[in-house]
């Protein structure tokens, strides 16, 4: 709590002392703090919670900066990287992921080029003339000299409706020896059945990617615009939690954490499925 | 006059490190003078802003001030607009957002930013260009006399740049020079 109280001090200490380098001349709005306060970019995000940069943002630390990966500057940033107003994260859990993070003989920190986190993207389309919401998951990989972000799933609503694989007594099936019979009866599954999906194997999975691709490609779905963006991270061992951007009054504003777990057995696969819209 | 103002600025920030000039990689000095150079452009592009929002402006002004402001931009960039009860954006085209601009139907309009920005680390795309984000704040007041009406509202600014090491002839001798050019603009309304 002191640790917090005394970042704080020194956060607004160094808004009011460093004259930066503004945009204007003398139409110039101060900031109260509260722009300073808020993480403006996942790129602050990233480096608050490393502890890479000062505390009003202006100066980039690197490896032989004193202050790089500063423990006390970075429990100071990671106490102002939680949404404190709207989600229900316990104290003590968030001390008990701070104490992770920070340990001082494994001190953990985020990487931008490492796998282990992604971006969820609601996104709006026109399909069949109608607006239909559309989540996109997006990863950053190498290509070539640098990086890019590429589609790695999508989640549309339609498509899961259309396929729908019975269970059970209301699966239709091929009967065994159908080879004997040269295969006379697929008529069955292509033309008689309204869901020929039913006679895939076992582990069958539609690939909705591709099945969004080709319905672009068509021209049967139209891009209409962004709604929300939100990031998961699964970086820190054993804990997963998820950043939005929360645009509202105050200081503790801007890309925040909005929900942490402890992982136990199986829960990353859990959770990643459920990202993922594969329950 | 611009153009030859923004290669001398790229010579003389080439110049004053050239101990890296003959490498790929950005390092912290040469980082930092990438940020100065597209926090001119930035500045720019605020003064242009700012000018072509005026109702003192003069129509045909305006429109020379449009075609320099967009001189600062890669080509095809557009402006993401988002308000504070939508989150959906709406896309312009960089010419089409400060026609709109000029267009408002305001009889006082005054435009002034906030003392902070926030620059992004420079990350490599893969055609070998870097890429950064800044990230600035406007405030915009109009006021209609008619109508009595008075409109305010605070939008944050993430303005992409592009970062390109390119080559010039002076005096038969190939000097490097790394460029600075803006690129897309999400605009969001915040309710600071």
């Amino acid at each position: 709590m002191r640790i917090t109280f005394i970042f704080i001090a020194i956060f607004f200490a160094s808004i009011s002392l460093v004259p930066g380098q503004s945009l204007g001349g003398p139409g110039t709005i101060k900031d109260d703090g509260r722009l300073a306060s808020s993480t403006k970019q996942l790129n602050q995000f990233f480096r608050r919670f490393n502890a890479e940069e000062s505390p009003n943002g202006e100066t980039r630390y690197y490896p032989e900066d004193s202050l790089y990966h500063n423990v006390p500057l970075r429990q100071g940033f990671i106490q102002i990287l939680f949404d404190n107003q709207t989600s229900s994260i316990s104290k003590e859990l968030k001390a008990q992921f701070i104490n992770t993070v920070l340990s001082s003989s494994y001190p953990q920190y985020l990487n931008f080029h490492r796998e282990g986190w992604y971006s969820e993207v609601q996104t709006q389309f026109i399909y069949k003339g109608k607006r239909e919401p559309v989540t996109i998951i997006l990863k950053l990989q190498p290509e070539r000299l640098g990086y890019e972000w590429v589609f790695d799933d999508v989640s549309f609503e339609p498509f899961k409706k259309l396929f729908n694989k019975p269970v059970g007594g209301e699966k239709d099936f091929l009967h065994p020896l159908s080879h004997e019979l040269g295969f006379m009866n697929l008529r069955r599954a292509f033309q008689d059945s309204k869901t020929p999906e039913a006679f895939t194997r076992t582990d069958y999975k539609p690939d909705y990617l591709t099945l969004f691709l080709y319905e672009m490609k068509l021209g049967n779905l139209r891009f209409e615009t962004v709604s929300d963006v939100k990031f998961h991270f699964f970086q820190i061992e054993g804990w997963y939690f998820e950043v939005n951007q929360f645009n509202r009054p105050g200081f503790n504003t801007g890309w925040l954490i909005s929900n942490l777990v402890k992982l136990g057995p199986g829960d990353k696969e859990t959770i990643q499925k459920y990202i993922y819209d594969q329950n | 006059m611009k153009n030859i103002l923004t290669l001398f600025l790229g010579l003389f920030f080439a110049s004053s490190i050239g101990v890296y000039a003959q490498s790929d990689n950005v390092s912290p000095a040469r980082k930092q003078a990438i940020d100065s150079l597209a926090l001119e452009k930035v500045k720019d592009l605020s003064k242009y802003i700012s000018i072509i929002g005026s109702k003192e402006t003069q129509f045909s002004e305006a429109n020379r001030v449009m075609d320099r402001a967009e001189e600062l931009f890669a080509p095809g960039a557009e402006m993401g607009v988002s308000s504070i009860n939508s989150n959906d954006i709406a896309y312009y085209k960089v010419r089409r957002y400060f026609e709109r601009l000029m267009a408002l139907n305001y009889d006082r309009v005054n435009i002034t930013w906030y003392d902070i920005q926030y620059i992004s680390d420079l990350e490599r795309q893969p055609d070998g260009r870097y890429v950064g984000v800044i990230t600035i704040y406007q405030r915009f007041e109009g006021t209609s006399i008619e109508t009595g009406m008075n409109y305010k509202d605070t939008t944050k600014k993430d303005i992409t740049i592009y970062v390109e090491k390119k080559q010039t002839q002076i005096a038969g001798r190939t000097i490097e020079f790394w460029d600075v050019m803006l690129g897309d603009v999400r605009v969001t309304e915040t309710s600071v």
